[in-house]
């Protein structure tokens, strides 16, 4: 009876502390930037708009570089949707004997590292112009291309788990009243995925937009927002970079927020009627039947070899021109242009590699530690009281916010612009991964909670004889420890291959991806090669690590 | 005019080791109402699957109609379905659900207006036609899943255990709203079921079926009154088991030695001398009377329980030879009998039935697990 009194307070201390550290360590950093330039709002005003020395060619070109992002983002996006639908729908609904290895090809591109996937797509592309752009829509296809690859997977794994979560009896139903295959999909499934959809489509918008590491690589002549965030930053003009920087997270906030939003209010029930049937319905039920009528596998074969293409393709020669390279440039049979000379020669860039993995290592191993723990907490708090549903739209926000934007809040946050509690090194780079490592770490773990029945098997204990905390360390936390595991691996591995936010708050201690974008500016191709194939191979074995785990 | 052929139907599973359905043949005749009865695992579901094209078959051949349907989808067959759950479209209200078929199938807007009303005044449920599912019962879902496989106009309805998701008192009223249904509109049906006392109230006739087999198809009075196969005998009502061999063979049937010695008559005339039988008998078919009076076909017994049913008075009685059967008599009109009182069973030897005795061991042939 005793320890009931003591509950309470010890409940609500550690509730405050959850709150404490989401507040300080994630969401504080995440919107700084936008105080920053409220406060700040005159001097950025006069320096972007109404320059003494260039009128307001500063605004002119944040607005063509933004201009540039959201049109690729949007291209992006259609793509994704174009590939990924069918994907995820022969990922959910079909078994066959590679399916895991293909389930892994998804996670790899969200956790592959940005920098070395870019250098991997631009030798595998290197028949194209690297500047070249797609007429019409005006987006370079480089870039293009290497969005793609990093997005398709929101929109394939939250489309393929809302359908996994669908019972197939309601296409069944469909089918047997007459609906074509198209027709079902169209009328039952679409409608009823339609929150996975949109959903999948925001994060991969925001992804996008946000993309920075790989696009720093491939963009050649080409500027996105993100990239100019950096390039500002380093040439001092700190103004402007906060003035775009807060434009990126205000549309990131804008556009998680609306879309929950929407969310809420229509929630997948009650399709309007004028949505489900058009004057032209007759025609379209034809069109559907017909194509029903066709070989289905052809859209299967045809998202596939999109994944293939974009995504497999360059990882393969990236990791086979490290031999082609090794001890000679192919081209010139120069040793000057081989991987052995620029590692070991004077260059010596294996040092540099292996202080950088270091460095890597340490980084994502503290970081995805502190936000674990801060991490786990914060689902009970999301799952257990009103406000959660609000904190979990917040948690978000940093995983959607442009990385550079975000190096730049935490630089004039915690670095010596701000509070001065910590100079462009390990441990402003840490305090950065924090923020989104949080979020990654939380989203599995809450579609673990809540695919499982946990209250009813924490009430089951609890009539048992357990107390709150021996329940949630005895039951829940087991029932939970895929998703956290899961989120766990999925956060050390993105924190290995985070590039845009780490250049801008890294100073002298490099880590890996920034170390190759440098490599590729320097024009040190060979060891840029290295480099990638390095990171990549080593995220592929994180994620085998990973299959292993969950596959238990 | 929709008959159901099937046609030496197997479904295998996991690489042929599990048998969901083992070269079954059945013929549902026109505008019949046939059920598919047996235990979980069956296979009664996935031949009712088999048949809509939800599954495929693995050999075998379906035809409805006259015509070939394997490997036809679902969309082709122009079948009704009803599901367990129900499945109506959470993001549609009534009419959408129930005019779902008619719009797919595009017909003309008048048509599905008329129809989609038909249907769901049929089955009392029009003033509802903008609620979204989740604000309807559960008898109320059923009859909107009903009037939505209704309304696509097929002749062929299929119901997988339509009512097994209902309350009892729900289940007892629908289950003849369903057949009154089904036979104003003049339909085929084929129902699945565990509920051995639903298929006998609404069934032309029935199949019962075990581990994929269909062990025995006909009306339900002649699966009552004349079980060919010692599972259906159990399966259908009740009976009580007697373990004997034949002990003499003659113009009117079988003389049976019971277990410690105990002689009967069974009618039947399969059976030979010396073969091992099992013996059954219904509840209600024995005739019980206080007291130790030598009769056709009987035995001596002690009175163990008595429990008291509404209709019906349940005796368990420990015969001579320590079996243990179950009689059951009319309440109201007979004296009750008490426990610790001793008695005298007997039952017509015309009304029992004799089994060869499996070679499993009797409880692994009646189970239905």
């Amino acid at each position: 009876m005793g320890a009931l009194h003591n509950r309470k307070p010890i409940a609500q201390t550690v509730m405050f502390a959850v709150l404490a550290s989401l507040g300080i360590f994630v969401l504080l950093p995440t919107f700084y930037l936008i105080s920053f330039t409220l406060t700040k709002w005159t001097e950025i005003y006069q320096d972007v708009f109404i320059n003494p020395l260039i009128g307001d060619t500063n605004w002119q070109q944040i607005l063509r570089y933004l201009a540039l992002s959201f049109r690729l983002a949007l291209v992006t996006v259609v793509l994704d949707f174009l590939f990924g639908i069918p994907l995820a729908y022969f990922l959910a609904r079909k078994h066959f004997f590679g399916k895991p290895l293909l389930e892994d090809i998804v996670t790899l591109s969200l956790v592959i590292p940005t920098s070395g996937f870019g250098v991997a797509t631009l030798l595998t592309w290197e028949i194209v112009e690297p500047s070249y752009v797609i007429p019409f829509i005006n987006v370079p296809f480089l870039v293009l291309i290497v969005h793609v690859a990093l997005t398709f997977p929101y929109i394939v794994r939250t489309l393929q788990a809302k359908l996994e979560d669908l019972e197939p009896v309601f296409e069944q139903a469909s089918r047997t009243l007459g609906g074509s295959a198209f027709t079902t999909f169209r009328k039952i499934i679409f409608p009823l995925s339609l929150p996975a959809l949109f959903s999948g489509g925001v994060l991969a918008f925001a992804r996008s937009l946000g993309e920075t590491g790989a696009t720093m690589v491939v963009a050649s002549i080409h500027t996105t927002a993100p990239m100019a965030i950096v390039r500002w930053v380093f040439e001092f003009k700190l103004a402007t970079a906060s003035l775009l920087g807060f434009i990126l997270i205000i549309t990131a906030t804008v556009a998680i927020l609306s879309v929950e939003f929407l969310m809420q209010r229509g929630g997948a029930f009650k399709t309007p009627k004028f949505l489900l049937t058009f004057k032209i319905e007759d025609k379209i039920l034809k069109g559907e039947k017909f194509l029903s009528g066709r070989p289905r596998w052809i859209k299967d074969v045809a998202s596939l070899g999109a994944v293939v293409v974009v995504v497999i393709l360059p990882i393969i020669v990236v990791l086979t021109s490290v031999g082609s390279y090794w001890s000679a440039d192919p081209d010139t049979g120069k040793f000057q242009g081989s991987v052995l000379y620029q590692l070991f020669g004077p260059p010596s860039y294996f040092n540099t590699l292996m202080r950088a993995t270091l460095t890597s290592v340490l980084v994502a191993t503290v970081s995805t530690y502190i936000a674990a723990c801060i991490a786990i907490p914060s689902v009970y708090l999301i799952e257990r009281y009103r406000f959660g549903r609000t904190l979990r739209y917040l948690l978000r926000i940093p995983l959607i916010v442009p990385t550079s934007a975000l190096g730049l809040s935490v630089l004039l946050l915690w670095g010596p612009g701000g509070l001065k509690l910590a100079m462009p090194g390990i441990w402003l780079i840490i305090l950065t991964h924090i923020v989104f490592s949080v979020p990654v770490v939380v989203e599995p773990t809450i579609a673990a909670y809540e695919g499982s029945e946990i209250p009813m098997f924490e009430g089951a204990a609890r009539t048992l004889g357990a107390t709150p905390y021996d329940a949630i360390e005895t039951v829940s936390l087991p029932m939970l420890e895929r998703g956290i595991l899961a989120g766990v691996i999925l956060s050390f591995t993105h924190s290995l291959g985070e590039t845009g936010a780490t250049f801008l708050v890294m100073g002298s201690d490099v880590t890996v991806p920034p170390l190759v974008v440098n490599m590729v500016e320097a024009l040190a191709i060979p060891a840029a090669l290295f480099a990638s194939a390095y990171l990549i191979a080593l995220s592929l074995l994180l994620l085998f690590l990973f299959r292993m785990v969950v596959k238990r | 005019m929709p008959d159901v052929k099937l046609v030496d139907l197997t479904k295998t599973f996991a690489k042929g080791r599990i048998v969901a359905v083992d070269h079954v043949n059945l013929r549902v005749y026109d505008k019949e109402y046939l059920t598919l009865l047996g235990p979980s695992g069956c296979g009664k579901t996935t031949i009712l699957r088999m048949i809509a094209g939800l599954v495929e078959p693995d050999e075998g051949e379906i035809y409805i109609g006259d015509k070939l349907v394997t490997g036809l989808p679902p969309e082709d067959r122009d079948i009704g379905y009803v599901f367990q759950q129900y499945a109506l479209f959470p993001h549609m209200d009534v009419w959408d659900n129930v005019t779902y078929g008619p719009t797919v199938k595009a017909w003309e807007e008048e048509k599905r207006e008329r129809i989609g009303r038909e249907m769901l005044e049929m089955v009392r449920l029009y003033e509802r036609f903008d609620a979204i599912p989740q604000e309807l019962s559960g008898g109320m879902m059923q009859r909107v899943a009903l009037a939505r496989a209704l309304a696509a106009g097929a002749k062929l309805l299929l119901l997988d255990e339509p009512l097994g998701a209902l309350d009892a008192k729900i289940r007892f009223e629908l289950r003849y709203e369903l057949r009154k249904l089904v036979k104003d509109l003049e339909l085929t049906a084929i129902h699945v079921t565990h509920d051995q006392g639903e298929a006998m109230a609404i069934s032309d006739r029935i199949a019962v079926m075990k581990k994929g087999k269909i062990l025995q198809v006909g009306t339900p009075q002649e699966l009552y009154m004349n079980p060919q196969h010692i599972f259906v005998a159990n399966f259908i009502g009740e009976n009580n088991f007697l373990e004997g061999h034949v002990v003499k063979v003659d113009e009117k049937g079988v003389g049976i030695e019971l277990r410690g010695g105990l002689l009967v008559h069974g009618h039947d005339k399969t059976k030979g001398e010396g073969e091992r039988v099992a013996l059954a008998i219904r509840p209600e078919t024995f005739t019980v009377e206080k007291g130790r009076k030598k009769k056709r076909n009987s035995m001596f017994g002690v009175v163990e329980r008595v429990r008291y049913e509404g209709t019906n008075v349940r005796y368990e009685i420990r015969l001579e030879n320590e079996d243990v059967i179950v009689v059951v008599r009319p309440s109201l009109t007979e004296e009750w009998l008490n426990t610790g009182d001793v008695v005298t069973v007997s039952f017509p030897s015309e009304k029992s039935y004799v089994f060869t005795y499996p070679s499993h061991g009797l409880r692994e042939e009646l189970s239905v697990g």
